[in-house]
């Protein structure tokens, strides 16, 4: 299943992100992202499914937790980063 | 034994406070250290906790709830950020020890402090007015006296600070959960508090609220940006160096819904009434001097007296020997009794909980009538 990975800089800030959209409706996971798109190091990521990634960007825009990074699953389990 | 030394720590506690932290020993890992459950779930808590707390003291972002050791932690991370060697710095009259010591720290600080009688509101207003209006980078000031329960006028304070520019440090260690906090609506700086007295939380947790961008006080891992060999420059990991205290959060998570189911207000109005009642019935017995406002409401749950011609250190041992458990002597806040003028002698100290009832206020006074009148 293709999915969308919120990079965030912090738990806690993914931990808001997830939040704001849960209550909007959208299953949002916090996990620790994988390695080849951490950044600087450890992070966190928020997962979403595909088809929710236009509804998430509008949340977020409107709760003031735009995503700086966003990354979808590619078939042969890498990242690609989305342009936002 | 009746309790009544809730300004140091409330020990009665709601019981999901003791469950929580009793469970997460056994069931929760560290915060950011990993992706498997144990890990994800003590997240979990941490973030609820963030939570509870800006709902109860009015912070828009959680993240800016930051988890401390106690708030000493808290008000030295805010010190030490704001208060420059040389800057002028002022001070209330009844400042803790928490505050003047790491101020005394710095060096060449200046340091004014704006005296104004015991329960004179208007006064310690003016004293901060004209001590800002010759000039001020920082202002320092706690809601509510730890010795005298004096509820400073804080909002107004806090109003002339922002007028000036000037930011403002806000030690709420006596009013955090005990009087309604609207962080957001002061624009403060920093507001720090501990966890385990009127949040109803554990020893060895606290609560910093930064308005303003912080220094750290403690450098090291956060689980984020590891490559990176400065602190991250996001809240609260810049702020939270090492292992949290996952334990103590998840009892002071509990302690922080016991507050909201309760109600801030209502805590409030049953504090001011116990001590209302303490103020009364200990002014009727012959040899106390009872250190109680006027007006009530300019006291919080807290209330100070002596005994003439009894040690202070001597009557709150044999009143503990009777049952009562108190403090006695200075209270680490020499200055508040500089300003009470009670800095020779001390004061027995007796402050109370959401837990303390009239039917154990009336026992203490009736053991301090007899303390007083029979030795």
């Amino acid at each position: 299943m293709l999915y969308y990975l919120i990079v965030c800089r912090s738990l806690t800030y993914a931990q808001r992100t997830a939040s704001a959209l849960e209550r909007a409706g959208i299953t949002a996971r916090v996990i620790r992202s994988p390695k080849s798109i951490s950044g600087e190091g450890c992070s966190h990521s928020v997962k979403i499914s595909q088809r929710y990634l236009p509804d998430a960007l509008r949340i977020l825009q409107r709760a003031g937790l735009s995503p700086k990074r966003v990354y979808i699953t590619a078939g042969n389990g890498s990242y690609q980063e989305v342009a936002l | 034994m009746i309790y009544l030394d809730s300004a140091a720590t409330t020990l009665q506690k709601p019981p999901a406070v003791a469950r929580a932290t009793a469970g997460a020993i056994n069931r929760l890992a560290s915060p950011g250290r990993g992706g498997h459950r144990p890990a994800m779930e003590a997240a979990d808590i941490a973030f609820a906790c963030r939570e509870e707390a800006a709902a109860l003291l009015r912070v828009d972002d959680p993240g800016r709830v930051v988890f401390t050791f106690n708030a000493t932690h808290g008000l030295n991370i805010a010190i030490k950020t704001l208060a420059r060697p040389g800057a002028r710095v002022v001070i209330s009259g009844y400042e803790h020890n928490a505050v003047t010591r790491p101020l005394h720290a710095i060096p060449g600080l200046d340091l004014r402090v704006a005296r104004a009688p015991l329960f004179d509101r208007a006064g310690a207003l003016e004293a901060f007015r004209q001590a800002l209006d010759q000039g001020a980078e920082l202002a320092v000031c706690n809601h509510v006296s730890n010795v005298f329960g004096f509820i400073q006028p804080l909002e107004e304070i806090a109003a002339l600070c922002r007028e000036r520019g000037v930011p403002l440090i806000v030690d709420a260690s006596q009013s955090a959960g005990v009087l309604p906090l609207d962080f957001e609506g002061l624009g403060a700086a920093f507001m720090a508090m501990p966890g385990h007295k009127g949040l109803y939380g554990p020893q060895g947790t606290g609560l910093l609220l930064c308005g303003t961008d912080p220094e750290p006080l403690l450098e090291g891992g956060t689980g984020s940006e590891s490559i990176r060999q400065s602190m991250p420059d996001i809240l609260p990991d810049r702020l939270e160096a090492g292992t949290h205290n996952i334990a103590g959060i998840a009892g002071l998570l509990e302690g922080l819904r016991f507050l909201r189911r309760r109600g801030v207000g209502e805590i409030a109005a049953h504090e001011s009434r116990l001590i209302r009642q303490m103020g009364e019935g200990l002014g009727r017995v012959p040899g106390v001097e009872v250190f109680r406002a006027g007006d009530p409401s300019l006291q919080a749950g807290v209330l100070s007296f002596r005994l003439a011609g009894m040690d202070c250190e001597e009557a709150g041992e044999t009143l503990g020997n009777r049952g009562f458990a108190l403090r006695a002597g200075l209270h680490c806040a020499p200055l508040a009794h500089e300003s009470g003028g009670t800095l020779e002698t001390g004061t027995i100290r007796a402050s109370v909980s959401a837990f303390n009832t009239r039917g154990e206020i009336e026992q203490f006074v009736q053991a301090v009538r007899a303390l007083a009148v029979c030795g």
